[in-house]
């Protein structure tokens, strides 16, 4: 059959259209208003009405234009300051008015922002960084050696700390050693220190930085700003990119939820949309006018087990539960294809993950596997499952169906997300947790170490630690890559989690929208990176 | 004959015993159109919740959880739902536990209600105002609040679910049955029975019970419709049936983010829900009518 979706209505769409407003005058009651049709509109559009098909736009980039972005997600507490960025609207506000020394570029690489390099000494206890010269924020001021300085107290202060604090216990001080030459001395060994410098929660920020006027060095600046609602943001003339960025304005507008999101794109109320459902990209994509944007990420969604209690704390059963995953499957009914598999270690993107053989489905090995540790009728566990990610309760399902097969029966229980999230977190034995894409040593602090702020498994191995500590502290790129294949390896033969999958983020635009490109951080619409973003002719 | 199909064969066959000692009750009722289009509607509905799940995955070609292809996809007659499953054998396999649980939720609350509402009308004053008042704290908690607090607090399992509906019923029911219960109490042949000592309990059950099915077979079809928008609800709002369970209001949530694009999997369990719905109001109001008729008549 083809893909077209069931004909509800005869009439072609209401020109929705051409109510198009300035981007000053997106009016909740328009969206709310047009939102009415939209619904049609969808259904409508897709099913058999033949607009002109929009080809992609070709050449050069062209300057001007304004750019609407639809994103879901934020509320009442939005915000524009640099450093506490929460939801999916502040991120992509905090990358476009914000820039921090080092980033991740469309291929997970990390790349130099603000500063020319960054280079550890021979311990990886001292990291010095060359600042970028002739660099101005938005109001003209040139970017000092002392603003990195008064940037990093700010996000460590500790009677307020920032999002990115976490990331930065190793940091000792920041000094200035040169005319556009600082030093982040660390108190513990870090090789891969340049990875928190490269956060989008790390943008460098004038000395006397006050959130209310918020000043940075990104391509665009606040023209209004209304938490919930939208951002509307103007080119930054005095920016230090050549040609770039080619957009005149720039509007995020927060939705509450994706049904309305959809709706704002098919009838062009928004030029992109942000992450929408993997199951829903090709009914969207076979809307002539609309792209998809497909990018790979390592971005991963696990089952967590609790190595410390029963029936998990016995190895064999670890590795029994990851043999019974049909990993195409789980990709097939939960991504819709869209995704790619895992092979129960995270970070795919680290050069030092390498040489692991895939693990397939292996029915009969698994149940010998379960039958030595005691299990010989198999076993009943609980699967604590909440909507905390799209895909996750999908998830929760179709492991209980593939895992029947191996003996293994599962109970599901559905709970809420405040529930998921609330006391009981981090204690489940069997659950789930979602997690962006990462590198491998950055992600072991997060959830890997005894003291990790999120250790779902409970995972406190001493050959680990020991892996990780050398890797922290090894410069050589070669050497380190091997110490973290090594404990790459331990984690995929003993961890307790089951990583069957790295989804991928989806985000749909209007064709005449050029200059996206796909972007394996995990971020939505190319890493938020609208100054490369330009209007096609026929807007 | 599709007054089988009738509400009233779900709640036991005490109540059956009751119509039958009423006679003429359901020849009026079927005397009505509108009785014989609601019995159309909701045998209908019944049919294809109770053969559903005999005829899969003969019919379809799939369980209600077996994978059929991608997401949303238009495979089937139609479609897949938001896991990749037939949403016609879902569709099939998922009326069954929805109308058991309305029906004895139904039950619950009509016994429950029916006990307390001829106790209150049949005691001492003072037991009669504990009891009613008692009742009026019940009935000032939205039922959907209550349910939700419960199921929130014991966890979504088939007995809560049936348990709560069923108590939030039964104020209701026991308010309707106390009134009944009170006009037919003054009659002769319960002051005669009195008389005769008999036991209280074989009076509300020989004399007054009798006398009052008539209200109580309204309040049953009422409260029947009631508990199928409360059972579908509570899966909506995922704490009824639990995934992967097939069930109609769990499958208007699962699929309705893809409602404008694959509107099968939404479209099927709220037609048959609307549908279920109606047919046991009109013939819940025929009922009503037949009823006021027959009181009338003596």
């Amino acid at each position: 059959m083809t893909s077209s979706p069931p004909s509800l209505f005869p009439m072609p769409p209401p020109a929705a259209r051409a109510r198009r407003s300035g981007p000053e005058g997106f009016s909740r009651r328009a969206l709310l208003g047009s939102g009415m049709a939209l619904g049609l509109g969808a259904v409508l559009t897709a099913c058999g009405a033949q607009p002109s098909v929009i080809a992609a736009p070709t050449g050069n980039p062209q300057t001007g234009g304004t750019l609407r972005v639809g994103l879901s997600g934020g509320g009442a507490s939005d915000t524009l300051d640099a450093h506490i960025p929460v939801n999916t609207t502040d991120i992509a506000r905090v990358v476009n008015l914000y820039e921090a020394l080092l980033y991740r570029d469309e291929n997970y690489d990390l790349q130099p922002l603000l500063a020319l390099s960054a280079t550890p000494d021979e311990k990886a206890m001292v990291w010095t960084v060359k600042l970028r010269p002739g660099v101005v924020f938005h109001d003209g001021r040139p970017v000092r050696p002392e603003d990195v300085v008064a940037t990093f107290k700010r996000i460590t202060d500790p009677e307020d700390p920032k999002s990115g604090a976490t990331a930065l216990v190793v940091l000792d001080e920041v000094a200035i050693v040169g005319k556009d030459t600082v030093e982040f001395r660390l108190n513990s060994p870090s090789a891969t220190f340049d990875d928190s410098l490269g956060q989008y929660s790390m943008g460098i920020v004038p000395a006397d930085y006050d959130a209310a006027k918020p000043v940075g060095t990104g391509p665009f600046k606040v023209k209004s700003f209304s938490p919930g609602r939208q951002s509307v943001f103007s080119r930054n003339d005095g920016y230090w990119r050549d040609h770039e960025p080619y957009l005149d304005e720039l509007a995020i507008l927060n939705f509450d939820d994706d049904d309305a999101m959809i709706n704002a794109l098919l009838s062009s109320q928004v030029d992109a949309i942000g992450q929408i459902p993997l199951a829903l990209t090709e009914v969207i994509g076979s809307d002539p006018r609309i792209g998809i944007l497909n990018s790979e990420t390592g971005m991963w969604l696990p089952f967590t087990m609790r190595v410390d209690r029963k029936p998990f704390d016995d190895v064999r059963v670890r590795q029994a539960f990851k043999l019974a995953v049909d990993r195409e499957q789980m990709i097939e009914q939960v991504l819709s294809g869209h995704g790619t598999i895992g092979n129960d270690v995270f970070a795919p993107f680290d050069p030092g993950t390498t040489g692991l053989t895939q693990r397939t489905q292996d029915i009969a090995k698994a149940k010998s596997l379960l039958a030595e540790a005691g299990y010989p009728n198999g076993l009943d566990v609980e699967l604590v499952t909440a909507p905390i990610q799209s895909g996750a309760v999908e998830a929760a399902q179709v492991f209980a169906q593939q895992a029947a097969a191996s003996g293994i029966r599962v109970k599901i229980r559905r709970t809420d997300t405040t529930t998921y999230f609330g006391d009981d977190y981090l204690q489940w034995d069997f659950a789930q947790d979602f997690y962006y894409t990462r590198n491998f040593l950055p992600q072991v602090d997060n959830s890997l170490l005894k003291d990790s702020p999120y250790n779902e498994t409970h995972w406190d191995n001493a050959d680990f630690v020991d892996l990780v500590n050398q890797a922290k502290a090894t410069v050589d790129e070669d050497q380190r890559n091997q110490q973290i294949a090594k404990a790459q390896r331990l984690l995929y033969d003993e961890g307790g989690y089951i990583i069957w999958g790295h989804p991928n983020q989806a985000d749909a635009f209007q064709h005449y929208v050029a200059g996206l490109v796909p972007n394996k951080t995990g971020l939505a619409l190319s890493g938020y990176e609208f100054r490369r973003v330009w209007m096609g002719g026929t807007k | 004959m599709s007054t089988n199909n009738t509400p009233t064969d779900m709640a036991g066959s005490a109540i059956d015993d009751e119509v039958s000692s009423a006679p003429g009750l359901f020849r009026r009722m079927m005397r009505q159109k509108q009785a014989r289009i609601g019995a159309v509607l909701t045998g209908i509905v019944l049919l294809v919740a109770l053969v559903g799940p005999l005829l899969l995955p003969w019919a379809t070609g799939f369980t209600s959880t077996s994978f059929s292809g991608r997401p949303f996809q238009p495979d089937g007659i139609f479609g897949t739902d938001n896991l990749g499953r037939d949403i016609l054998s879902r569709f099939l396999d998922g009326g069954l536990r929805l109308l058991a649980y309305a029906a004895l939720a139904t039950a619950l609350g009509m016994v429950v209600g029916v006990v307390i509402g001829m106790a209150a009308a049949y005691s001492r004053p003072w037991l009669d105002n504990l009891i009613m008042r008692s009742n009026d704290v019940l009935l000032a908690l939205p039922q959907l609040v209550f349910a939700l607090l419960a199921i929130t607090v014991l966890g979504p399992k088939g007995w809560v679910l049936v348990t709560v509906i069923g108590i939030t019923h039964a104020p209701r029911v026991a308010r309707v049955t106390r009134s009944a219960t009170a006009s037919v109490i003054t009659e002769d042949f319960v002051r005669a029975s009195e008389m005769y000592a008999v036991p209280k309990w074989k009076i509300l059950l020989k004399d007054v019970l009798p006398n009052i099915t008539g209200p109580l077979m309204v309040e049953l079809g009422l409260r029947m419709t009631y508990s199928i928008g409360f059972v579908a609800a509570l899966s909506f709002l995922g704490l009824g049936m639990q995934p992967p369970t097939a069930d109609w209001g769990l499958m208007i949530n699962e699929n309705r983010i893809a409602l404008t694009v694959q509107p099968w999997g939404v479209i099927l369990p709220v037609v048959a829900i609307a549908i279920l719905t109606v047919g046991t109001n009109l013939l819940t109001d025929s009922l009503a009518r037949a009823s006021a008729n027959l009181n009338a008549g003596e």
